[in-house]
């Protein structure tokens, strides 16, 4: 007999009317959390499509009764999403500029070149991840303040480059490049940048795909450091925009709530969508964090 | 010894260190590094640095700081928000693991045992962790709502309706929910990764020596999956202990505070009194705990070990 795909449960088992019955229950269980995980999401977008009304009714209704687009309208003009948005996607471009060129930089320097206090050095990148977030989040605002970096896109873009995390991740990524591509490299000439933008980097597009979701998640997740840094509509990033505008406003209307949430809910959930086999590897390979 | 003709290449070293001409390869690497380093240096190490000065300071933008000693430490040991928000923060952190740290395994188990609609599944669970954390705001005080959906449901089985934010007993538990149902995608991916990886013939030898599906769980699959297990618990211990966000978009630490975490008193002293020397106390304060309790961790899995 040929071997079978089988998992914990196997073909016998389930003819087994007890363990049928718990298999059943288990995928209706599944099923259940498949639902509670897309109804909020579908809730987004009807609470977005109908009457103010509507909203607020009790018992609330999941189908909409009446369609109304011009919701979308209303809310496009409520808030400049287009500038928001424009900001955020500043801020991820910032950000990923500094992990290609500051924390790669230094990943390829520890993991191929020959740098006499290795381990010195690795260490004063590494033990930053042993502090805790509550307790440098305070002083790292009063020192952003000292630099006078305040209301400046560099506030973000700069401390982006400290990030011991992607360090590590790239360093080990590096560490399985084969060495004799770089010994060949070296003695045809090419100078230690060449080596790290012509060979390191294009084989590195895996990974730094990766850092790249991850980047982008914060870019377009963080609300509450940058309302702390930044302090005019030019330069809020449209996570902030939404919290300040959208979420803490009593005064605006339910529905045009939603309509706005869902413009800003569907492009990264489309993009997930789309992408979503190499986004899963991607993750996979970033390890644990997500 | 067939080996015999490699020892004298071996022996001669082709690069011996520090050669000269050798000092524009370090020079190099140097030059890589030094960007992470100058960067690391201003905007980690020297504000943890900061932190600890600043906590016996007082912080004045305007006027300038004037050393205080150990009041600032005196101040936050006696306040009473302080206490609440430590019961409060390991209150939070519990309801985590009672709420939602089994939930990613129970459903990596389940759902690899599915016999279709698996990848289905695991985008549904995931896609939660994709929309954005404000408009989880927005969406989930509209379902918490008094006369919102899920007390619909509640009144229409015919129970009392629930306050799942204004209710001093509901509060956490509903910010507890929430995350869970945000963020337990992310962790059921590598639990995922981690069961289907276990080989099937331990299941098939299993299954012939008579082991039934519970059993098969239990001493195949979980300790399978165990070193997953620790590290994400690991994570999420200290993710829970430092979290604020949730708590201050949703509710700013109320009603009666009983949502304030130890994080969120931090901020609370440093934008709210702008007291930023007693905020940066705290914070060496959290550390100084945290550290203590790695340290004995470390010594009792030595001593485990020996």
């Amino acid at each position: 007999m040929k071997a079978v795909e089988r998992g914990i449960i196997s073909d016998y088992d389930l003819k087994k009317p007890g363990t049928r019955t718990v298999y059943y229950l288990m995928v209706l269980t599944v099923l259940v959390m498949v639902c509670t995980m897309l109804y909020p999401m579908l809730v987004i977008f009807f609470n977005g499509v109908k009457l103010n009304t509507e909203v607020n009714s009790f018992p609330p209704t999941f189908w909409p009764n009446e369609w109304h687009f011009e919701n979308y309208h209303n809310a496009w003009n409520y808030i400049k999403l287009p500038l928001f948005a424009r900001n955020t996607l500043f801020i991820f471009a910032g950000n990923m500029v500094m992990t290609v060129l500051v924390v790669g930089f230094a990943a390829f320097s520890l993991s191929r070149m020959d740098v006499p206090y290795k381990k010195f050095i690795q260490y004063f990148f590494l033990l930053t991840l042993f502090i805790p977030p509550t307790t440098y989040i305070i002083p790292n605002f009063v020192n952003l303040r000292d630099l006078g970096l305040m209301n400046t896109f560099w506030a973000l873009w700069l401390p982006a480059g400290a990030n011991a995390f992607f360090l590590l991740l790239l360093k080990t990524f590096f560490d399985g490049i084969n060495m004799e591509m770089f010994e060949s490299g070296r003695i045809d000439g090419a100078s230690e940048p060449r080596l790290y933008f012509q060979i390191a980097f294009p084989l590195s597009v895996p990974i730094f795909a990766t850092l790249a979701i991850f980047v982008f998640a914060s870019a377009w997740n963080d609300w509450y450091w940058p309302s702390l840094i930044l302090s005019s509509d030019k330069r809020y990033p449209l996570a902030t925009a939404i919290y300040k505008y959208v979420i803490n406003v009593r005064r605006l209307d339910l529905n045009l709530r939603f309509a706005i949430l869902t413009m800003i809910t569907f492009p990264p959930v489309l993009v997930f969508l789309v992408f979503q086999k190499y986004i899963v590897r991607g993750l996979n390979m970033g390890g644990v964090k997500g | 010894m067939s080996q015999s003709t490699a020892v004298p290449i071996r022996q001669s070293d082709p690069m011996p260190k520090r050669a000269p001409g050798k000092w524009k390869k370090h020079a190099w690497g140097y030059l890589f590094l030094l960007p992470a380093v100058v960067i690391f240096f201003t905007f980690l190490w020297l504000p943890i640095g900061k932190g600890i000065v600043f906590s016996f300071y007082h912080i004045d933008f305007v006027k300038g700081d004037t050393f205080v000693g150990w009041d600032n430490y005196e101040r936050i040991l006696k306040d009473p928000e302080v206490v609440v928000s430590v019961k409060n923060t390991l209150y939070y952190m519990m309801l985590g693991l009672l709420i939602g740290f089994w939930v990613p395994i129970l459903f990596a188990i389940a759902i690899s045992e599915m016999r279709r609609l698996q990848g289905f599944a695991r985008i549904a669970a995931y896609l939660p962790y994709v929309v954005p954390l404000v408009v989880l705001y927005g969406l989930w005080r509209w379902l918490y709502d008094p006369v919102g959906p899920i007390n619909a449901v509640i009144t229409k089985i015919g129970l009392e309706p629930v306050l799942f934010m204004t209710d001093k007993a509901w509060s956490m538990i509903s910010i507890v929910i929430m995350e869970t149902w945000q963020s337990f995608g992310s962790a059921l991916l590598i639990y995922i990764a981690a069961v289907s990886s276990v080989p099937r013939d331990w299941y098939e030898a299993a299954e012939i020596d008579g082991a039934g599906v519970w059993q098969r769980i239990r001493n195949i699959t979980l300790p399978s999956i165990k070193n997953q297990i620790v590290l994400l618990l690991l994570l999420q211990l200290i993710a829970t202990s430092q979290n604020f966000q949730t708590q201050y978009a949703m509710l700013d630490g109320g009603p009666n505070n009983t949502t304030l975490t130890y994080a969120l008193v931090v901020i609370r002293y440093a934008f709210t009194r702008q007291d930023y020397g007693s905020a940066s106390a705290l914070g060496v304060l959290m550390f100084l705990v945290l550290s203590l309790l790695a340290i004995i961790q470390y010594r009792m899995s030595n001593r485990k070990e020996a």
